[in-house]
């Protein structure tokens, strides 16, 4: 313990023999006369009795009011303890509020250690000392913005939850970085578990340190739910991995509906992982994987996840033109279940909404009135409001563009001949996926809602059909213009925008969270929005025309991130500073921080002077509660 | 302080006094012809006893008709009724001149209530005030021009200071003339008063104690730290007076009640408790007559 103020003793030096001279000059008694002294003797005799006592007792007063003096000069003096904690005047709080903070190691979560720790910080503040609340994982937020409040700091720090987004610390330390830069005597606190991104470009101008929250690393997670039609029904794909350092036996339960179904004993090695592959029938629509509550794991949030299936609500699939068998049966290879309707080259009013058909083929046609929903053409005859048709080209070489394209997953295109092709200039929409002579050969991209794919060439004029390819560019292909229709679809990850293509006639989209609530999306240019997907579970969106149901869908939301399953908490966080240090100043560094405990002091020389007062008024408290024994007798 | 105040009493008090007497409870030996029947044999109209007749005695005294029946001379013998003398005995001490009201002045017209009674008794009262300075007596007044002597005596009677109150005690048991009623008016503040009392009780002393004691004795209203001076001169006290202490106090002060009654009663000593808040008049019309002190 040390002082801040040691001068402040002084005082002691000064009052406390003010009080004993005060004290002296007090005893000198009043002098009373009485007739004799004869019975006070035999009073004072038995006082004596025990004197020791009766002596301090008398003194009761002097010594109560030296305690009450050296209480409130220790108060003044500032004694403090050197705690863990920050030196600057300009405090920077990260608090990582990632799904692995939502760890219950510690006893509490190691998000509410890391608010304990937050507060802990904020109260160390020097008087004016400012600061700035930053919680970091998922959107970014700032609930409190360099302010003195202590009590706005407090609540903003509390109101602080888990959210399932990741746990990139770059926009937080970028945006403190900025704030320290401009203010002198700044330091950057992150509290955090270490599980998190941290940018390696970046110079913070201050000191930053590092709270560790955070003791086990035992954690087994469900890290994939996966269900896939298959020909016997369904079947679900389920893989549990042991994210910590011991091995680790537990209970998977599968519920199928809200029904149990089977369990699994899975015995996992550290890092291990296990899988389970289970036909399960082709109704089910909701599949839960659960692992047994364990006393080792200190993650509860990923031990369960969800799976949908969507399947039997066929998508429907329409096919203008001359019939292509190829397309057809490369739709009905595909994983997604497509009910194809082919539709002769002369129909030219399409009734049915996007909801029920949201995708269709102009297979070498191109109506007056193009259909509602998603289009794909292959080989346009002629313009239309999306792009223009110039001219033809024969024997056009394909170069897939540049980047990470995800229609040509898995699809290799350089092998593949084409005979003829139109060449079309595109709209500022579309982006080239595939680019021959003359002009982009696959399009793909997205206005006012609709996207669209256009390929340039028929396949029948190409050997495209033949190759291996082709299956998987129509899956994919599929797979953009009618999202969800994927395996991979209804999975969506906390906080992930839950997107739905809808056509002018839908009225109302509902969405029922895994809470049960029903809440309405956001409709907006076809699209039905929901962004407060960060309850993990199951979520059901209707489609509504007026009153009547004309689409479900499921979706599920699940953690599945190693990232974050991944607890084990790291000692130390490597945060480049301008003052040259690559990490992070932790523990036995952070010790700069002062517990003031003056306050402490201040109220028990309060409560001091209560009791002295109490014994200065003794007498009457004595008559008071004579007389109230007296009236209670 | 008070050294007098202009009359004791008022006369309505007096005339009540007038129809009261002392009441004893033997016979006692005096000096002079009086009223109270004496241990002695005398002339009175009431028979006492026969004896012989022995060379000397006054033949008008022998009975006749005894000699007649037995042919011996008897004498026939009567009661003596003998005059009383009453002591009073004022402890004049400083202690005593304190209180409000005043002890000592309470015990002035006690004594001069009971001294009228006896000398209205046709007794003989003696005055004895005993203080270092001070220790005054009033030699002995008979009949009820006495009253004049006494009332005068009592009223002038100064507060002396000190004094050893076992010394006066047995100085007044070894020279008092005729042993009789003694009234002693004091408030035995005195770590010797057992001593005091058993010297009295040596010579056949009908006692009758008053312990004389001022409101502010009994129950004192103190509150804070004292220095208590001792009127008497004594070593002062330093005290802390709170509740606690001044029950103790009071605890003190009737345990020593206790003892000086008990001892009291053993010894025949009659103990009457006189608080000088309560009226003269009504100690000693009330209080002394149920007590058997006064008829």
């Amino acid at each position: 313990m040390s002082l801040l103020a040691p001068l402040a003793l002084l005082g002691a030096a000064i009052v406390g023999p003010l009080i004993i001279a005060m004290y002296l000059l007090k005893l000198r008694r009043e002098q009373h006369t009485v007739s004799s002294t004869f019975l006070w003797q035999k009073m004072v005799r038995d006082v004596e009795a025990n004197a020791p006592w009766q002596r301090l007792r008398r003194n009761w007063l002097l010594l109560l009011q030296l305690l009450i003096l050296a209480l409130l000069v220790l108060a003044l003096a500032r004694p403090f303890f050197r705690t863990a904690g920050i030196a600057g005047r300009n405090l920077i709080v990260i608090i990582d509020r990632s799904a692995s903070m939502g760890a219950t190691d510690v006893g509490q979560t190691r998000l509410a250690a890391a608010k304990s720790q937050a507060i802990a910080l904020v109260d160390q503040l020097p008087d004016g000392g400012r600061a700035t609340v930053i919680a970091a994982g998922g959107q970014m937020e700032v609930p409190a913005a360099s302010t003195t409040d202590r009590r706005q700091l407090r609540d903003a720090i509390n109101g602080i939850e888990v959210r399932f987004g990741g746990s990139d610390l770059s926009p937080a330390l970028t945006l403190a970085a900025a704030l320290t830069s401009r203010e002198a005597e700044s330091e950057v606190a992150i509290i955090s578990d270490g599980n998190v991104t941290v940018p390696t470009d970046l110079q913070v101008p201050a000191t930053v340190r590092y709270f560790p929250i955070g003791l086990q690393d035992a954690n087994i997670a469900v890290s994939a739910l996966n269900l896939q039609p298959s020909a016997a029904g369904q079947t679900l794909f389920a893989q549990a991995t042991n994210y910590g350092n011991a091995e680790s036996t537990r209970r998977m339960d599968i519920y199928l509906d809200g029904a149990l179904f089977n369990a699994y004993n899975l015995t996992l090695g550290p890092g291990q992982a296990d899988s389970k592959t289970i036909e399960i029938p082709a109704q089910v629509r909701v599949v839960e994987a659960r692992l047994d509550e364990s006393t080792g794991d200190a993650l509860p949030l990923d031990d369960q996840a969800w799976a949908v299936s969507n399947a039997g609500d066929n998508t429907q699939v329409r096919i203008v033109g001359g019939g292509n068998r190829f397309l057809e049966t490369a739709l009905a290879l595909s994983p997604a279940n497509f009910q194809i309707t082919t539709v002769p080259t002369s129909t030219s009013t399409f009734t049915e909404t996007a909801a029920q058909v949201p995708m269709t083929i102009l297979d070498g046609v191109v109506p007056v009135e193009l259909p509602p929903g998603n289009l794909f053409f292959i080989a346009p005859p002629r313009s239309t409001e999306f792009f223009s048709v110039t001219g033809e080209v024969e024997f056009p070489a394909l170069r897939p563009a540049a980047g990470e394209e995800p229609l040509l997953r898995g699809v290799s295109l350089s092998d593949v001949s084409v005979r003829r092709a139109v060449t079309v200039a595109p709209g500022s929409w579309a982006r080239t996926v595939v680019e021959g002579d003359g002009g982009p050969v696959l399009l793909a991209g997205e206005r006012d809602g609709r996207r669209v794919v256009v390929l340039t060439f028929d396949i029948h004029n190409s050997d495209l059909p033949l190759q291996i390819a082709f299956p998987l560019l129509i899956s994919n292909i599929a797979n953009y213009l009618v999202p969800g229709s994927g395996a991979d679809a209804f999975q969506l990850i906390p906080g992930e925008v839950l997107e739905v293509q809808i056509d002018a006639s839908i009225t109302e989209v509902r969405i029922t969270k895994p809470s049960g609530e029903i809440v309405a999306a956001t409709l907006e240019a076809g699209k039905a929005l929901f962004v407060d997907t960060g309850a993990l579970g199951p979520y059901i969106v209707e489609q509504f025309q007026g009153n009547e149901l004309v689409g479900r869908t499921r979706y599920a939301v699940n953690l599945f991130s190693a990232d974050e399953s991944k607890i084990q908490p790291r000692a130390e966080l490597a945060v480049t500073q301008a003052s040259g240090l690559q990490q992070a100043e932790t523990s036995d560094q952070n010790r700069v921080g002062r517990q003031e405990i003056w306050r402490w002091l201040a109220a028990a020389a309060l409560a001091v002077l209560v009791i002295e007062w109490l014994v200065y008024q003794r007498n009457g408290l004595a008559f008071l509660r004579d007389r109230l024994r007296r009236r209670a007798a | 302080m008070t050294t007098a105040t202009p009359q004791l009493f008022d006369a309505a008090f007096v005339r009540k006094l007038d129809r009261m007497s002392l009441l004893m409870k033997r016979a006692m030996a005096g000096d002079l012809q009086g009223e109270r029947r004496s241990p002695r044999r005398g002339s009175s109209v009431e028979f006492s006893d026969y004896r012989h007749y022995t060379s000397g005695d006054d033949f008008r005294q022998i009975d006749w008709n005894m000699y007649a029946r037995m042919e011996r001379f008897f004498l026939k013998l009567f009661v003596a009724e003998e005059e009383l003398t009453v002591h009073l005995l004022i402890d004049n001490t400083a202690s005593m001149d304190w209180g409000e009201p005043n002890k000592l002045q309470y015990a002035r017209r006690t004594a001069g209530a009971l001294g009228y009674i006896a000398l209205a008794s046709l007794d003989r009262v003696t005055v004895t005030a005993f203080a270092n300075e001070g220790g005054k007596q009033l030699p002995g007044v008979r009949g009820r021009r006495g009253a004049i002597p006494l009332f005068d005596f009592l009223q002038k009677l100064p507060a002396g200071r000190g004094g050893s109150f076992v010394e006066s005690c047995r100085r007044y048991a070894r020279t008092a003339r005729n042993a009789g009623p003694l009234i002693l008016c004091s408030d035995l503040m005195d770590t010797q008063w057992e001593e005091a009392l058993r010297a009295l009780t040596v010579r056949p002393f009908e006692i009758t104690l008053i312990h004389t004691l001022a409101p502010q004795e009994i129950r004192p209203q103190l509150d804070g730290d004292f220095r208590l001076v001792d009127a008497e001169g004594g070593d002062p006290i330093e005290i802390t007076a709170d509740l606690e202490s001044l029950r103790r106090y009071e605890q003190n002060l009737q345990q020593w009640r206790g003892e000086i009654e008990s001892f009291c009663s053993g010894r025949g000593i009659t103990y009457l408790f006189a608080d000088t808040s309560s009226p003269v008049e009504e100690f000693v019309l009330s209080t002394l007559r149920r007590r058997g002190v006064l008829r």
